[in-house]
């Protein structure tokens, strides 16, 4: 295919404006998509203030409840024996599956 | 493969099974169109080209966190999920043998409401409880219940690792929060050393799970073995985190079910409930009340919050007049603050939203260098309002123009390819 002026003028400004546009595009969707993440966060700091009567975790009855020293399900209070054996876990190292990737040659961004 | 508020998923429901080996995300290939958004937006690099041609995939479950923000961010609804309990939520519904628990975080009642036409962001939590009794579940149990649990807690842990330094075996500070699955997952991946870092306490479902067969099954005088427990998350790691085979403290699987906002909303459409006309209700107590404090875990640095309220009062024995703490609030990148507290000194905490910032924040711990006594890391921007499983933006699909050029440049590379 033969290019003349006026089309390699042409195809010039294509190729600028794709590589305007490639940069600016996923930037800009980020942008965007955090001023929706932000409406949804303003709702949940006015339900906060307006709609919940009890405002800490300390003050909800039935926290006392539960952690009754007398007969509550958690008597021990928090980080008791109760505690430990139903609400707190374990971690496990999950590096070597990674190592195992990243020595077939995959490559990643950490 | 079923569609799902847009999205779609395959319809199995695992068990049993190691969660390490699942695609809990996954491209597909013919609806692919190349524009790199997902890479651009996923924090390790697990979602990458797979061919000459600019066709994404997640390349292996191991680097993948299960967030889904490439998910949500893409234009082309070309990604789908990979796991989906809705078909067995359905049959465990109908049968009269079965206790169904619903167990919705607190980010699902900012969200919900969005796939029934309401603008974003409205707070739907009265309706969410009557559509889940509509359903059929026999208790509305709540995860925020939780959350204040996990304030009791994480808190009292805080409390004593701060008092413990300096002695013989002491936990180590900072201390990392614990309730997002996607920055577990990715510390035992990725920061396997800074283990002993992160709090010990199970995320607010990871306790829900267990309490409602154990406390809430005394409570009711149900045997806990009827029990089936779904945890309803603006999430798809929590699928991830729901199959972990040590989740089973209460004797039987702590978590039977793992669903997410879009899921929930096409579980009343699929029922024919009309959302927009029900009551508000409020869940049943014992394992349903909650506080502001537990519903802005829904918010990224709404953990950090939270605690500092329960640590303010514990440390300096005074009230706090002012519950708002609004230093550290976080909309993306990483914030920090000192918060001054009488009789004590000062807290000094941080906040990263997104797993690019928290690998600075752990780069920091690492070294030596890190000033916090207490970190909150949300693997999605801005938090758990910005979950992989809540409804769509519409903004992202909705760009005639920005798919239009993506459609262009996949087919110019295409020809630039074969030539």
């Amino acid at each position: 295919m033969k290019m003349n002026r006026r089309g390699f003028i042409k195809a010039c400004g294509f190729m600028a404006g794709y590589a305007v546009l490639g940069v600016n595009l996923t930037k800009e969707a980020v942008a965007s998509s955090m001023n929706f993440v932000g409406l949804r966060q303003k709702s949940v700091y006015d339900a906060d203030a307006k709609i919940y009567k009890v405002r800490k975790s300390q003050d909800n009855p039935m926290i006392a409840k539960i952690y009754d020293h007398k007969d509550g399900f958690l008597h021990e209070g928090p980080c008791g024996h109760m505690s430990h054996h139903l609400l707190h876990t374990h971690y496990v190292d999950r590096s070597a599956r990674l190592a195992a990737l990243k020595a077939k040659g995959f490559k990643f961004n950490l | 493969m079923k569609k799902i508020e847009g999205v779609m998923a395959q319809t199995n429901a695992p068990k049993g099974i190691d969660p390490d080996g699942i695609f809990f995300v996954q491209v597909d290939p013919t609806k692919c169109e190349a524009c790199g958004t997902c890479e651009e937006v996923c924090a390790t690099g697990a979602i990458q080209a797979i061919n000459e041609d600019g066709i994404r995939a997640v390349v292996d479950p191991a680097a993948c966190m299960n967030c889904g923000q490439c998910l949500t961010n893409c234009p082309y609804s070309a990604i789908y999920e990979g796991v989906s309990f809705v078909d067995e939520i359905f049959e465990k519904l109908q049968d009269p043998d079965t206790v169904v628990v619903s167990m919705p975080a607190p980010a699902v009642r900012y969200g919900l409401g969005e796939s029934f036409g309401a603008p974003t962001g409205t707070y739907v939590g009265g309706q969410m409880h009557a559509a889940l009794r509509k359903l059929g579940f026999d208790y509305i149990w709540d995860n925020e219940f939780t959350a204040d649990v996990t304030i009791m807690e994480e808190g009292t842990e805080l409390i004593q690792r701060v008092k413990e330094q300096g002695k013989k075996g002491a936990r180590p500070l900072p201390q990392f929060t614990s309730c997002c699955p996607g920055w577990v997952k990715f510390t035992e991946t990725f920061y396997p050393d800074l283990l002993p870092n992160l709090s010990s306490c199970k995320s607010p479902i990871g306790m829900l799970g267990p309490l409602s067969k154990t406390y809430g099954a005394h409570e009711t005088h149900t045997p806990a073995k009827k029990i089936y427990t779904v945890s309803i998350m603006p999430c798809i790691a929590k699928k991830y985190e729901g199959l972990r085979p040590e989740l089973a403290d209460s004797g039987f699987r702590d978590i039977d079910a793992t669903i997410n906002t879009r899921e929930l909303a096409y579980m009343i459409k699929t029922a024919g409930i009309d959302f927009n006309s029900l009551p508000s209700q409020k869940p049943d107590p014992i394992l349903g009340d909650s506080t502001g404090a537990a519903t802005i875990f829904g918010n990224s640095g709404g953990v950090m919050e939270a605690a500092l309220r329960l640590a303010y009062e514990v440390l300096s024995g005074q009230t706090l007049k002012n519950p708002d703490i609004k230093v550290v609030r976080t909309h993306e990148g990483i914030n920090t603050a000192d918060v001054a507290v009488p009789g004590f000194g000062t807290v000094k905490v941080a906040v990263a939203s997104g797993l690019a910032n928290a690998a600075k924040l752990c780069d920091e711990v690492r070294a030596g260098k890190s000033p916090y006594h207490f970190i909150e890391i949300m693997s999605c921007p801005g938090g758990c309002v910005n979950g992989g499983g809540q409804p769509i933006d519409p903004e992202v699909t909705a760009s005639l123009f920005r798919s239009t050029v993506a459609k262009i440049n996949k087919r110019f590379r295409a020809r630039r390819v074969s030539a």
